[in-house]
């Protein structure tokens, strides 16, 4: 059977023909296109790796960011207590300061007021008495001669007014 | 549709018809049809190539033979048609049909016919050639696009060349060989996208194509001699090892050596194997399609009606057939390939892996007995 006899000019051809083809291709193409699909491969692996970490990354940032807010309302609850205690307080100590100034002030003024009724008390005690000597110097003037027991009965008659008061 | 419906109509009653307008048409040869000498010369090699819808005109081939008296180079047209060729003192001719190197150039030293030493630029050969450019430029084609855009993905053609290439790296070569993939890969791809250019080359009916190139046994053989080359040439100590003193009890390999004869049986057989399952694949596919063929005018012979109805299905069968051979070019180059990789795989087996395992295996015994 021809069919199943090879032929020797096409064996030594087919050899040649593989071997300039294996030559080209091993030389020219084959260092080029397995770079390629092996440097792509890495490539994409690295790629996903890549995209694995970021959403690691991105799912802790997340948690993080959700821990400092919650962190900042608990701190702005606080200092929300704090500057109402603080308020209170200080209104509470203005008063009380005022009040303590109020009664000062108002000491001050009692004391002087007594003051000035002693002194207006003692004024006048000794304008009446002036006034009463000399309307008793008068009266007795023309009264009694003598002065000695005219001053006698003008003490004793003082006496009588101061012990009526 | 409507359109659709209409061609397809045509097309059928032309099948139908044609048949019996040639049946009419009595100027063709001798009009006795003898299919198994068309068959042959279809799947077979020939010096000269055909021209689509002329049987007479070739396109010449040089015929290349060394004779009794030394080289001779001459055109193919100068022996087609049963003519003798004069070179010098030598005369060639085209073997006749009762002969024994029927087809075959032959050179007549006193009148009886001798097969000179024939190198010749054959359809085959030529095809081949053929074949060879093909792939160089594809190949070429894909590394200027990537010396040019990089990592960027080629789209469309260029695409699925590279697709082809990515799959049979990654999941044959890759996969099988493991990190010793990078010695072997050139050869193997090269391999398979040889003959699977060379399978569609095979199913293409006119010029460039039509030539029964991995149908043919030369051409199997050579590339099977191959793999078989680079199996043995780079195998591993251990693979030898295997072959002469495999680990079996000792008289299956002392006195007669019955385990190495296998073994070594077995060296052969992988290549052996290798050649007839390419080679039966394509040429079974390409003798159905020419035979489904060569029914119609089996049938029209008999009557032109036969003929016609014998037609319509022989066309479809053949259109069938001839996509399912683009599928098996495809699966036969892959095939090829594929069993290359693990005969050089079988052929990488190392000390150490083999040691480890039958130390965990003594280990997994040890701890059972226990």
């Amino acid at each position: 059977m021809e069919l199943f006899t090879p032929d020797f000019g096409l064996i030594f051809w087919m050899f040649v023909a593989f071997a300039v083809l294996f030559f080209v291709l091993w030389k020219f193409a084959w260092p080029v296109i397995l770079k390629n699909v092996d440097s792509r491969a890495d490539l994409i692996d690295k790629g996903v790796e890549y995209a694995q970490n970021a959403k690691l990354q991105l799912d802790n940032a997340r948690q993080q960011a959700e821990e400092y807010v919650a962190e900042a309302r608990r701190q702005q609850a606080d200092m929300m207590r704090d500057a109402d205690r603080i308020k209170t307080q200080i209104i509470e100590e203005a008063r009380s300061a005022a009040q303590v100034e109020a009664q000062k002030v108002m000491d001050s003024a009692k004391v002087q007021i007594q003051q000035q009724q002693k002194e207006a008390e003692k004024q006048f005690r000794n304008q009446v008495s002036e006034f009463a000597l000399d309307i008793a110097e008068k009266v007795v003037k023309n009264q009694m001669a003598d002065k000695q027991a005219q001053t006698k009965l003008v003490n004793s008659l003082l006496d009588e007014i101061e012990s009526k008061n | 549709m409507k359109k659709l419906i209409v061609i397809f109509t045509a097309f059928i009653s032309a099948l139908i018809l044609t048949p019996a307008v040639m049946a009419n048409d009595d100027s063709h040869g001798d009009g006795k049809l003898d299919p198994k000498e068309i068959i042959f010369e279809h799947l077979g090699d020939g010096y000269g190539w055909e021209v689509p819808f002329n049987h007479h005109k070739r396109i010449p081939l040089p015929v290349i033979v060394f004779g009794s008296d030394g080289l001779h180079i001459f055109s193919s047209s100068h022996i087609t048609g049963g003519k003798e060729y004069i070179d010098g003192n030598t005369t060639f001719k085209l073997a006749g049909k009762d002969s024994d190197f029927k087809g075959k150039v032959i050179e007549i030293v006193d009148g009886k016919e001798v097969r000179p030493f024939d190198i010749s630029i054959t359809k085959n050969v030529c095809g081949i050639f053929i074949a060879v450019m093909i792939v160089i430029g594809l190949m070429l084609w894909l590394r200027s696009f990537i010396k040019k855009h990089g990592y960027k993905a080629p789209r469309k053609g260029l695409g699925f060349l590279e697709l082809l290439v990515d799959f049979i790296y990654d999941s044959v070569i890759k996969s099988t060989l493991g990190k010793k993939s990078a010695k072997f890969a050139p050869y193997l791809l090269t391999v398979f996208f040889f003959i699977f250019v060379m399978n569609l080359l095979g199913l293409i009916v006119i010029f460039p194509g039509g030539a029964n190139l991995t149908g043919n046994i030369a051409v199997t053989l050579v590339l099977a001699v191959l793999t078989f080359m680079v199996t043995n040439l780079f195998a591993t100590r251990h693979y030898w090892k295997e072959i002469f003193w495999p680990e079996v009890p000792l008289w299956l390999k002392f006195p007669l050596p019955i385990m190495p004869a296998i073994e070594i049986f077995g060296m052969f057989t992988k290549p052996a194997a290798l050649t007839v399952r390419l080679f039966a694949n394509m040429m079974g596919g390409h003798m159905i399609v020419i035979v489904l063929t060569l029914l119609i005018f089996i049938f029209a012979a008999v009557s032109p009606v036969a003929g016609g109805a014998t037609t319509v299905i022989s066309v479809l069968f053949s259109i069938f057939m001839l996509l399912i051979d683009v599928l098996v070019s495809f699966i036969q180059a892959y095939v090829f390939t594929m069993l290359s990789t693990i005969f050089i795989s079988l052929a990488q087996v190392e000390e150490e892996h083999h040691a480890e395992e039958a130390h965990k295996n003594e280990l997994k015994i040890t701890t059972q007995s226990e």
